[in-house]
């Protein structure tokens, strides 16, 4: 067990070594490279100062927000899809139109429409979560087992019982993925957004390193993403693991 | 009780429309408390049968009556056990068997005391908690067959309940499903492949023909009650095996 979570830091480590040597000898300048060592000390810096906390708070909520809009969303309109034809031939075509669409190709719109301000950053967050939990939700649904579905009927489940003790838990393990994909793809859809328009948030304070050639600032805010990102799939797996307990797939996987 | 007449199924293949008719011109019935064992060639009708009885599949034509009622749906006074178990993995062993009370709003503590006997019964004391992926197929069919009985049916419809079963265990369940028969006086369905299996448990054994299905033959088991293991070494049973093999490999062929 220690030998394998030893293991595990083994590259990380000597990737830090290596690039600590050719940066500290100079082979590269330290503005296109800079001293791991150094940006810790920034980033601790930055921490202290209350920067790193104040656009962590201000990106995390962005996220939060579209995230838990296309949740809710998502789940409920994937649910009606999956329930009823007439809904999904409805909104059928406006999915399979706009699901491919790149988020930032709708970037300049939602700025025209929303200006520039948190609404259209929460709303592109919001597209690019939407889609995996909205396809998720009417794939898990409707690829319940029709004869499981038989098995509560012949136990005397209704309509209404089918959906609450068959058909939701059945799918929860296609929801739980969708939402568990669409973490990662927030923190994307963030911080893409943030570097094209914004004075606050994590993305604008690596941009803003960049303009400045500050290079251990863009590194110490990238080093603070990928944390935060780590630190959510993390996060997001272990909530899966213990919805789905009963799952032997990811039962297996569970074990941090 | 249970009347089918003249009942005929006829399945639309669903990517090249090819009609399959699995069922043509059955006419059967079952009285009450009677143990009747439905026995034929693979592919013949017989799931499709008890799917029928159970409500869950519509007759293409036909009458399908329980006392002299005709089963338009499914309804909790006839309990199927599945050919391939169809327990609800997100639940445990428990959660599965009280499903059906569970639906009616008894209460939790109830449910408990009312499913021990079948947990006991089926020798799943110790497995209340495992989920159904933790379980082997024998035991997964037997956690099935007590989710069937918690709902204390009128009628019982077993498909080849223990097809999965070792032969030692399948001897022993099928003891205890004398023993469950005699007890709650429920009228049992039972379709399976073993013909001494059909015979040890029976008042009487139908035998379907090959797809489209009909009744070929109806054979009484005069045995005594309660069955006992040694009756398969009697001339009587013997007889009986060999008749309807018979009649069976006929089919087959
Ligand atoms: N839902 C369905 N759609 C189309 N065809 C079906 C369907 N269910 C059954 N059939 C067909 O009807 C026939 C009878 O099937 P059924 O499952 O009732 O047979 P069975 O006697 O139970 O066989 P086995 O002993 O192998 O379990 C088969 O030819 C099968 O392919
Ligand atoms: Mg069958």
């Amino acid at each position: 067990m220690n030998q394998i979570k030893f293991r595990k830091f083994l590259s990380p480590i000597l990737i830090l070594l290596i690039w600590q040597t050719i940066a500290i000898n100079g082979i590269v300048p330290t503005w296109f490279l800079p001293v791991p060592t150094e940006v810790m000390k920034t980033l601790f810096g930055m921490i202290m100062s209350g920067e790193v906390p104040h656009h962590t708070l201000i990106s995390l909520g962005r996220a939060f927000s579209g995230y838990l809009l296309a949740a809710v969303v998502g789940i409920l309109l994937g649910l009606l899809i999956a329930w009823s034809t007439i809904i999904e031939d409805f909104f059928d075509p406006l999915i399979e139109l706009i699901r491919p669409l790149s988020t930032f190709a709708l970037i300049p719109i939602f700025f025209l429409w929303f200006g520039i301000g948190n609404t259209s950053k929460i709303l592109i967050i919001f597209k690019s979560c939407f889609f995996p939990i909205i396809i998720n939700t009417i794939a898990g649904i409707k690829g319940v087992d029709a004869k499981l579905i038989m098995a509560a009927q012949s136990l005397g489940a209704n309509g209404f019982q089918l959906w609450t003790r068959v058909l939701l838990p059945s799918a929860m393990p296609m929801i739980i993925t969708g939402l568990r994909i669409s973490t990662a793809i927030a923190m994307m859809a963030l911080v893409g957004v943030e570097m094209l328009s914004s004075d606050s948030g994590l993305g604008f304070l690596v941009i803003d390193a960049q303009r400045t050639f500050d290079t251990e600032r863009v590194f110490a805010g990238i080093g603070v993403l990928s944390i935060i990102g780590f630190s959510l799939d993390k996060l997001a797996r272990y909530i899966q693991s213990k919805a789905l307990s009963w799952h032997s797939e990811t039962s297996l996987g569970g074990g941090m | 009780m249970i009347d089918a007449t003249n009942i005929s199924k006829v399945f639309n293949g669903r990517k090249d429309r090819k009609e399959t008719l699995a069922i043509s011109n059955l006419t059967m019935s079952v009285k009450r408390n009677e143990f009747v064992s439905i026995v034929g060639p693979s592919g013949c009708g017989k799931s499709t049968f008890l799917l029928m009885l159970a409500g869950l599949e519509k007759p293409t034509s036909g009458n399908l009556t329980i006392e002299g009622a005709p089963i338009l749906g499914p309804g909790v006074q006839r309990s199927i056990v599945f050919q391939e178990y169809l327990l609800f993995p997100w639940r445990t062993v428990q959660g599965n068997i009280e499903f059906g009370p569970r639906l009616r709003k008894v209460s939790k503590d109830d449910c408990l005391a009312d499913t021990r006997d079948f947990i006991e019964l089926m020798g799943l004391t110790g497995f209340e908690h495992c989920y159904p992926h933790e379980l082997s197929g024998g035991m997964q069919q037997r956690v099935a067959i007590a989710r069937a009985l918690a709902n204390k049916p009128e009628v019982l419809l077993m498909d080849e309940p223990f097809g999965a079963l070792d032969a030692l265990t399948r001897e022993s369940m099928q003891m205890e499903l004398q023993k469950i028969w005699l007890q709650t006086q429920c009228t049992v369905l039972f379709v399976t492949h073993s013909i001494s299996e059909a015979i040890f448990l029976s008042d009487r054994v139908v035998v379907m023909s090959k797809r489209p299905a009909i009744v070929k033959e109806e054979l009484k088991i005069a045995l005594d009650r309660p069955r006992q293991r040694d009756m398969h070494m009697t001339r009587q049973f013997r007889e009986y095996e060999a008749y309807l093999k018979n009649i069976v490999w006929e089919e087959v062929n």
